[in-house]
């Protein structure tokens, strides 16, 4: 498929969906996973009184925001072509950097003094070790040629001992911080509200609209996804593959970091282990959302439907009171039904694509 | 930005981390080898840190690790353990079935294996069993929650990880206790795999079901911490929450007013006594105790809060 129209490989199923005769079968295709989002709506709203509430709806999209702003970097990311492992460790790493310069400060042996910076500052930091550490995959990836699965598999080792060593394993509690040292404020991060939403809604939002602008309206998002259709063609047609993707793992390194702050402001502690797996959730999002993990197909705003069925799934399975262990295996079954209707679509794309050209 | 010093930044990072996986001091005294799960947990880190202090105290050399509950890693630990010479073994173990072969290959060695914590499902195998009573610390800690709910009104039960013993053996013995009273209702139960975050979202979302909440009893105080969290956040201050394992962080919340009791396991003393009847066995032959010991729990409220430390008595 790539090999064919090498540089608008997402173009293809839009194309498609205008140009046939019978359009409706594609369009049920491409709106797959908001028709899995309607469906397990009706059933948890039909099932459990407490579902459709505004109260548990807020609830609800707050979950959500942890893995969709998660989700938008992956998908920026696998867009490319790439896969980032480490998200769930940056998320990790980026808690206790906040947690850390709030609860003990900075502390610079040569001078013998601690010093304790304004809440602002100390969010800057966090999200800056973030995009560090994209920072860091990014060059692995893009000028050393290392594979994103291992770069990102060993950059997620790395992030979490690294956080791990920073607190020696602890748990860095009480983060509201003090009048005196001027470092109150951390919690409204997770707690605070803004027009009757909380904040972490609001950050997704502004997350993922970012993240639409970017892949549709910009022309880094076109060069995204031209590398992850076929990052040689690309190259050839001058864009500059090894910068753009950098640019990429940057982006999903910041957005980890924003989680990493959103869980420990909410929780009000910072503990080393936090984000284990996320990385999983965040790549099932944008998956369920259409995204090929080959690359170059796909779009953000699919992926924010992928982690909102993720969540309603999660959240409404909950309020049913259904075990834990049947939550893990109908997730892993509704994951592996969106890659069999993924695999249809290509399937229905390819030959309508085929008669098209007669 | 020069990219040769950040990939040289980050092999050092590398190195660091890889030494601070393990640490051994060189002498010509005998070696005692520590594995306990990792120490990103304050109960672990308290464990392995008490075990290598009484252990240099009586004049051993240690090395600590971790096995992050990997029961093959758990196993290359033990490996070594024998390869290096150890006389002794301190093993707080990954998994009561899967850890048998490990320490029946250290005992083949001639290494006894002292377990702390967690059981194993066989015996004659270890020099010595010593692990807290988590059913006796799950009644008392279920007893003050029925005092606190006044013997009536509607809860949550966070449960650990299910597939851990001690999540079982504490939801029963929760329950032996909690299903005497006919005015208690579970409102609803979940896992919440003994992780602060996935408590605060799960209680976030079982109180949008559940308004009339009176009480949260958790399986471990991170559990306990987070739902205590989103129990604040919701404004429901009131709800009375009840931990397991009488952490440090759950300590702080009980005396300032944040969850109302936790069981305190002396993981602290466990390890003491493990070292000490190692010693015992290294010199006179025999610990003198039976293998399988069970350490009773203790309850901390806020009257007795500031007797505590970690994971035992000041």
């Amino acid at each position: 498929m790539s090999s064919m129209t090498p540089a608008a490989g997402g173009d293809v199923t839009r194309t498609v969906a205008r140009g046939t005769g019978t359009p409706l079968a594609g369009y049920l295709f491409r709106l797959r996973a908001l028709i899995v989002l309607a469906i397990l709506v009706f059933i948890f709203t039909a099932l459990s009184p407490a579902f459709l509430t505004p109260g548990n709806l807020t609830i609800l999209v707050k979950h959500v925001a942890i893995n969709a702003i998660l989700a938008v970097g992956m998908t920026l990311v696998i867009l490319s072509g790439g896969i980032d492992l480490s998200v769930g460790s940056i998320a990790g790493l980026a808690g206790i950097v906040a947690g850390g310069l709030i609860h003990s400060g900075l502390a610079l042996p040569s001078f013998g003094v601690k010093v304790y910076f304004h809440t602002w500052l100390v969010i800057a930091l966090a999200l800056l070790v973030g995009a560090a550490a994209g920072a860091a995959n990014g060059l692995l990836v893009s000028r050393l040629r290392v594979a994103p699965f291992i770069a990102t598999l060993g950059s997620m080792y790395v992030a979490r001992g690294a956080a791990m060593l920073m607190s020696n394993g602890a748990t860095f509690a009480n983060l509201s911080g003090s009048v005196e040292l001027g470092n109150t404020g951390f919690l409204t991060l997770g707690s605070g509200q803004v027009l009757g939403l909380p904040l972490p809604i609001w950050l997704m939002l502004a997350v993922a609209l970012s993240g639409v602008f970017l892949a549709e309206r910009t022309p880094f998002g076109r060069r995204v996804y031209a590398i992850g259709g076929n990052e040689r063609a690309a190259e050839l047609s001058g864009v500059r593959v090894a910068r753009n993707k950098f640019f990429v793992y940057v982006i999903s390194g910041f957005c980890a970091a924003l989680v990493g702050l959103i869980i420990a402001a909410q929780l009000g502690a910072a503990h080393p282990a936090t984000g284990e797996t996320f990385e999983l959730n965040a790549i099932a999002a944008v998956v369920l959302g259409g995204t090929s993990l080959m690359g170059g197909r796909g779009s953000v705003g699919g992926t924010i439907t992928g982690a909102f069925v993720i969540g309603v799934l999660a959240d409404g399975l909950i309020l049913l009171g259904v075990s834990e262990f049947w939550q893990i295996v109908i997730k892993g079954l509704v994951i592996v039904v969106a890659v069999i209707l993924d695999q249809m679509q290509q399937r229905y794309a390819l030959k309508a694509a085929a008669a098209l050209r007669g | 930005m020069n990219f040769r010093t950040l990939v040289a930044a980050l092999a050092a990072a590398s190195v660091i981390v890889m030494a601070g996986c393990g640490t051994r001091e060189s002498s010509g005294k005998k070696l005692i080898a520590i594995i306990t799960p990792s120490n990103d947990n304050p109960f672990f880190k308290a464990e392995a840190e008490t075990a290598a202090a009484e252990a240099r105290k009586l004049g051993y050399e240690t090395s600590v690790n971790s096995h992050d509950d990997d029961a093959h890693k758990q196993d290359q630990l033990v490996d070594a353990a024998i390869a290096h010479g150890a006389v002794a073994i301190i093993l707080d173990n990954a998994g009561a079935d899967s850890s048998v072969t490990a320490v029946s290959k250290a005992k083949a060695a001639g290494i006894p294996s002292f377990l702390i914590d967690r059981e194993i499902n066989a015996k004659g195998v270890a020099a010595a069993q010593i692990v807290s009573n988590n059913y006796q610390g799950a009644t008392i800690g279920a007893q003050e929650f029925v005092r606190l709910m006044g013997e009536k009104g509607d809860y949550v039960e966070l449960v650990g990880r299910e597939s851990d013993t001690n999540a079982g053996i504490r939801t029963r013995g929760f329950h032996d206790v909690l299903d005497k009273y006919d005015g208690l209702r579970l409102a609803s139960r979940q896992s919440a795999n003994w992780s602060q975050a996935e408590a605060y979202q799960k209680v976030e979302t079982i109180i949008q079901g559940n308004r009339n909440i009176k009480g949260v009893i958790a399986g471990n105080d991170t559990m306990a911490l987070g739902a205590s969290a989103a129990l604040k956040n919701a404004g429901l201050e009131k709800v009375i929450v009840v931990g397991f394992d009488g952490s440090p962080d759950a300590i702080a919340s009980i005396l300032s007013g944040g969850i109302k009791a936790t069981v305190l396991q002396p993981a602290a003393t466990i390890a003491r006594l493990a070292v000490e009847q190692a010693h015992k066995f290294l010199t006179a032959g025999s610990t003198g105790m039976p293998e399988k010991q069970a350490i009773d729990c203790e309850l901390v409220t806020p009257v007795n809060a500031g007797q505590f430390g970690l994971f035992g008595r000041k």
